[in-house]
């Protein structure tokens, strides 16, 4: 018997010492980074650099691999926060006078779904181009990597997510006061006039004010078809509805100002898209870019004031 | 580095192995790799050791290695009882072995059942079963202590059992503890650890010559680690077989992703009746136990990469298509610089660092602190499929005289199963915000669809907390059985019967959004009756000659567990849902001439109105999706054979295999749920376009002549053993052969045919009356398709090829010696040596992605095929391997 009580005993021991295996401390992550540490100095900015390839830039469509050491540095004024701007950060150039010809702006390409929380709003970034490639997509200047789309066609899409580890590096910590996110604001006449409608000012970090086309008047109540989906918007409108997706994903609104139309265009398939649209004049800031015409993309909710509640 | 693409996309990769097989040892009472339940691939293994059948006694030690199924049945055709109490799992219909897991002696009296041999416990499954003894009185007397080593799931186990035997008082008493054990990255896969208890306690009382109680109680509180298929692509990168995607790196330490923790503690009391003469006996059973299981998955949410490091846009081949030879040459490389730029890149990645290719978890804590608001991007959840079983069983048996025997009973269970999410650990983040991610990228975070529990919405999870889902099944049972034996001189006939009734109804704990109506509550309960029947008619001409042939008929409820259309979300019943019903007939003849003895079997069953399901995310609608196939027929016919040579009194020669085939039999009907999809929308997508009438057609799955899975179709096994002065050798030399992939139902849908453009109709009708449809048979044959005649009848279907996995040898070897030692003490020492050539490439089974090589574009519900993905997940199956070399030592102690 006793040993049947021993073995009671080893029982209860064994049962009590189980699920003890699986424990793992939690990491420091403060100094967690995915980027490089060791690229040398800047040895251009961003609109020298963009000049310097400003044919790859300008050419729709057209981008070069760089082979030599390229290093610029630029502060994050957009990204992937709300899931609206793909794979996208926004790099404005420091220290440069607002609106002036050297305050430019270009789109880092970096394949991930989510990339902000490595390259959030007001951090300092610097890059090293050799490997890379330059040009633009649809007009945006871009820095990034070749790849074939869903459509079959040849263009500069996003690094991989592995290149950041040798060419781009952080520079300090996030300034979310940093003076390159304050929004340019632009004229009625500058954005009418079709010099500043070149490569140099896409993308760049501006707002606008207007209201929005698809709300004024009895279109409020008509919905619209979609060209592929062939299904009708729902009502009350919103900025992206799935029905009205285009080859992009993303649905076109049209932002009418004092310069003329603008277009908000907006990604399905994030916080943006299911806002009502506003048929009151907002001011929207964004990611300006210009392809035919002027087209803005919200990096956030709160990108349009007064905010939509 | 060209050469080196072509050779990859060529050859797919280099080939070594993986897995977490263990085999056996003459020690064990189940095959060890039974008791190893822990095999992250699929797990079947026969569990039948029928007395006097040769193949049976032998093909769980031969087979085990490539999770060989007798006659590819599935699991829940076998039955097992322990103490004469049938205990297979209500919800999933096998038994768990994990409840008995390293209680090997506490098992060790076990009684191997043919399917249509009569029995005094109930009706056996159609491949057969098991009754396992636990009386406490049933455990030899004594001290038992057993030691091993080995290089498998875990390297050590010690077990002690201790038996009293029937004590002066009429009390007998049982025990058993032991530990099997591997801390993390000892064991045979990278990344895995385990930690495995067991104990059995038993106790018996023999009141009178009459009747004896007897109370055991059991269980094995287990916590493992799991390996992950993965890709011969990841396989080749990673340079090994035993590549495992489920660990990663944190804070410098291995931490894996997939943590099983499971403890079935159990609880049978018995109470034993016989009469005077033996001739009567009444067993009566009550058991309960309450089954806790549990696995961790990581977890996402938002726009958050898959953290996964096989996830396809982070291997090379995601780069271009390397199967694509108009891609995959030099003329379009050089052309396309970048892309073999990127895929070097990649390639390098991988193999730079091993950290590279495994879970990251440091990076995502990272991204979690940088969450503005606590909200958790990534996180580790842990799925609890728990039971609470209850059951109540009661067998008469009766030897009416030499010639006639009777065995009848009653059987009554229920089954709670319990369902549901919790959130295991938030990754250094505050909360997780309980909503559908899938939902509220399609109807916006605002909406009542994203809600996974209106009655909660927008719940702040909180580590422990339940989440995502919660439900209950209700499973009941209740059965009544008879078997009837005459034997005469020469013939012997067997008749068995029993009717069955199950209901099954599911409890939604929580009020989906999408599905306001039928998630919360009661899905009312469905009822099925079923029963059955068996015939054995048996001549045995003298002892050395049985020539005996085996008919049954079965209709069964179907499983709880493919009953709901999507269980973690919504009420509803599977459309079509019926018994399933099993029709068999086995042929088989057992001899003895002088020292040649063996068995020869022909067996055929065919499985009608089955049920399968399937989850997984679907590419086209960005969701979580169920796919359940209803009304599956199945033939299984195939050919066993068994023979020994007893050469001298120490030496004999044994050869057995079997050549069989287990395929689908038709095109079954298929429903599709979409768990983030408004039911309207899904309802949409259950139907396709007949091409020439413009008609609905119902949703099928082409899946006539697909094979079925996961077992060697093929087997053969030759054995030399010899003893002589209680040492024992045995080599095995074992073939595998026409083990096939699980195919993917949803690649095989005719909708998903319809989209990529495999229906074919036909233009013309040649001189024969043929028509022509305008494809190649090898085509057809290789992707499928579905040919309409000019009045739009389906004219024939072809499923989508299968792969069939190439075969191969495995040698295996075993030395035992039995020594006795002072004051009646024995000790036993036996080595297994399996698969002594180091067989690296035999596949045990894997599956086909689902999901798409091409980019759909949607209209109105209808879905255009475009250009294709860079990835071909057609081209990349996962795969489990068999193991390499590995041992098992153990020494046994009796004193």
């Amino acid at each position: 018997m006793k040993k049947i009580f021993f073995l009671f005993a080893a029982a209860m021991m064994a049962f009590s010492m189980t699920s003890c295996l699986d424990q793992s401390e939690e990491p420091d992550v403060q100094d967690y980074t995915i980027t490089a540490s060791n690229i040398p100095a800047a040895n251009t900015t961003i609109a020298a650099m963009k000049e310097k390839f400003s044919s790859q830039m300008s050419t729709n469509n057209t981008f070069k691999q760089v082979n030599e050491d390229i290093i610029f540095e630029g502060v994050v004024v957009g990204n992937d926060i709300s899931g609206n701007l793909y794979q996208t950060v926004i790099l404005r150039s420091i220290e440069s006078t607002p609106g002036a010809a050297d305050d430019q702006c270009i789109q880092l390409g970096i394949k991930n779904t989510f990339i902000s929380p490595y390259f959030p709003l007001g951090q300092r970034l610097r890059v090293n181009l050799n490997g890379l490639y330059v040009g633009n997509y649809s007009k945006t200047p871009k820095v990034g990597q070749p790849y074939y789309t869903s459509a079959g066609n040849l263009r500069l899409g996003p690094m991989l997510f592995q290149m950041c580890g040798t060419n781009i590096q952080l520079v300090g910590k996030p300034n979310t006061n940093a003076p390159e996110l304050t929004p340019l604001e632009l004229s009625d006449d500058w954005f009418k006039d079709a010099k500043n409608q070149n490569y140099k000012n896409s993308p760049m970090l501006a707002k606008a004010t207007g209201i929005i086309k698809e709300m004024q008047g009895n279109k409020a109540e008509r919905p619209s078809t979609g060209e592929l989906s062939g299904e009708k918007e729902p009502l009350p409108k919103i900025f992206a509805p799935k029905a009205l997706y285009d080859a992009g994903y993303a649905v076109d609104r049209t932002l009418v100002t004092n310069a003329g139309e603008m277009t908000i265009r907006t990604s399905t398939q994030n916080d943006i898209a299911y806002l009502p649209l506003p048929a009151d004049s907002r001011t929207y800031t964004g990611i300006f870019s210009f392809y035919s015409g002027w087209q803005i993309q919200l990096r956030d909710v709160d990108d349009i004031y007064p905010m939509i509640k | 580095m060209v050469a080196s693409v072509l050779a990859f996309a060529a050859s797919a990769m280099a080939q070594t192995p993986v897995d977490s097989l263990a085999t056996d040892n003459s020690d064990f009472a189940f095959t060890e790799s039974q008791l190893d339940e822990d095999n992250d691939a699929l797990q079947v293994v026969p569990s039948v050791a029928a007395k006097n059948d040769p193949y049976l006694q032998n093909v769980g030690f031969r087979f085990s290695s490539m999770r060989f199924k007798v006659r590819a049945y599935d699991n829940q055709y076998q039955t097992t009882y322990i103490n004469g109490l049938q205990f297979s799992d209500a919800e999933r219909g096998s038994f768990n072995y994990s409840m008995v897991g390293g209680l090997n002696d506490a098992t060790r009296n076990r009684e191997g059942l043919d399917g249509y041999e009569f029995n005094n416990y109930g009706i056996m499954g159609i491949g057969g079963g098991s009754s396992i003894n636990m009386r406490a009185s049933q455990i030899a007397q004594g001290n038992k202590v057993a030691l091993s080593a080995c290089n498998r799931n875990y390297v050590g186990r010690v077990m002690y059992t201790h038996g009293t035997g029937i004590l002066n008082n009429g009390w007998a008493f049982a025990g058993s503890v032991g530990y099997r054990g591997a801390p993390m990255g000892w064991g045979n896969v990278e990344g895995t650890f385990y930690n495995g208890f067991s104990y059995y306690l038993a106790a018996e009382k023999l009141f009178n010559q009459n009747n004896s109680l007897s109370l055991v109680t059991f269980g094995t509180p287990t916590e493992r680690a799991q390996q992950g298929a993965s890709t011969e692509e990841a396989y080749w990168l990673a340079g090994s077989h035993y590549y495992n995607p489920n660990w990663g790196y944190q804070n410098g330490k291995k931490r894996n992703s997939r943590i099983v923790n499971s403890f079935d503690p159990t609880l049978i009391a018995t109470w034993d009746w016989k009469n005077d003469d033996r001739s009567k006996a009444l067993t009566t059973n009550f058991a309960f136990d309450y089954n806790l299981y549990s696995t961790t998955a990581l977890g996402w949410g938002g726009d958050a990469y898959d953290p996964r490091p096989d996830y396809y846009k982070n291997l090379p081949s995601g780069i271009f298509d390397v199967y694509d030879e108009t891609k995959n040459n030099p003329t379009w490389l050089e052309a396309n610089p970048f892309a073999l730029q990127q895929w070097n890149a990649l390639v390098d990645y991988w193999q730079s660092d091993e950290a590279n290719r495994q879970i990251n978890w440091d990076r995502m804590y990272y991204v979690n602190s940088q969450s503005q608001n606590g909200e958790a991007l990534y996180y580790l959840e842990r799925r609890h499929s728990n039971q609470l079983n209850m059951a109540l069983s009661s067998t008469f048996k009766h030897t009416i005289d030499q010639h006639q025997k009777y065995a009848a009973g009653v059987d009554f269970r229920h089954t709670t199963a319990m369902h549901y999410t919790t959130m295991a650990d938030l990754l250094g983040a505050d909360h997780f915000t309980d909503v559908s991610k899938f939902a509220v990228n399609d109807y916006g975070a605002g909406s009542d669809e994203a809600q996974v529990d209106l009655l909660h919405p927008n719940r702040q999870v909180k580590e422990g907390d339940i989440f995502n889902n919660h439900y209950e099944l209700y499973i009941n049972k209740a059965k009544a059985w008879a078997n009837y034996q005459y034997t005469a001189n020469m013939w012997q006939v067997l008749f068995a019967g029993h009717i069955d009734g199950t209901t099954l109804e599911r409890n939604g704990l929580m009020e989906n959004g999408l599905y306001k109506n039928n998630s919360y509550g009661s899905s009312g309960v469905a009822k099925f009756l079923g029963g059955g029947g068996k015939a054995t008619v048996a001549f045995t001409p003298n002892v050395n000659h049985r020539l005996a042939l085996n008919v049954s008929a079965t209709s069964k409820a179907p499983l709880a567990r493919n009953s709901f259309v999507a269980p973690r979300v919504q009420n509803n019943f599977v459309n079509n849902l019926t018994n399933e019903d099993v029709f068999t007939g086995d042929l088989s003849y057992n001899f003895r001439f002088g020292p040649f003895s063996g068995k020869v079997s022909a067996y055929a069953a065919y499985f009608e109105n089955q049920v399968e399901q399937t989850a997984y995310y679907n590419d086209q609608q960005s969701t979580f999706t169920y796919l359940t196939m209803t009304g599956i027929n199945k033939k299984h016919y195939g050919v066993e054979a068994a023979f020994e040579y007893q050469a001298t009194q120490h030496l004999s020669f044994s050869l057995m295999g079997t050549i069989a085939d287990a395929q689908y039999d038709n095109n079954p009907m298929a429903q599709v749920n979409y768990e983030g999809q408004r039911p309207a929308e899904t309802a949409k997508l259950n139907t396709c376009l007949n091409p020439i009438t413009g008609e609905k057609m119902p949703l099928q799955v082409i899946a006539k002549g697909m094979r079925v899975s996961g077992t060697p179709l093929t087997a053969a096994s030759f054995a030399i053993k010899y003893n002589i002065n209680y040492w024992f050798f045995e080599i095995d030399a074992n073939y595998f052969g026409r083990s096939y992939l699980s195919f993917s139902p949803y690649r095989r849908l005719n909708s998903t045919y319809q989209t990529a453009g495999k229906f074919y109709t036909s233009s013309y009708v040649d001189a024969n009356g043929n028509p022509d449809f305008g494809v190649s048979a090898e085509e057809l044959e290789q992707n499928g398709g579905i040919c309409f005649d000019q009045q739009g009848n389906v004219v024939e279907t072809y499923a989508a090829g299968q792969e069939e996995f190439k075969g191969g040898f495995m040698l295996d070897a075993s030395i035992g010696k039995s020594l006795r030692l002072k004051k009646g003490k024995t000790m036993s020492i036996n080595l297994n040596l399996t698969n002594l050539t180091n067989n690296t490439n035999m596949k045990t089974g894997g599956y086909e992605q689902n999901r798409d090589d091409n980019y759909y574009t949607e209209s109105g519900g209808v879905y255009t095929k475009g250009e294709g993905k860079a990835y071909k997940f057609s081209k990349n199956p996962k795969y489990y391997y068999a193991f390499p070399f590995n041992f098992f030592l153990n020494i046994g102690i009796k004193f």
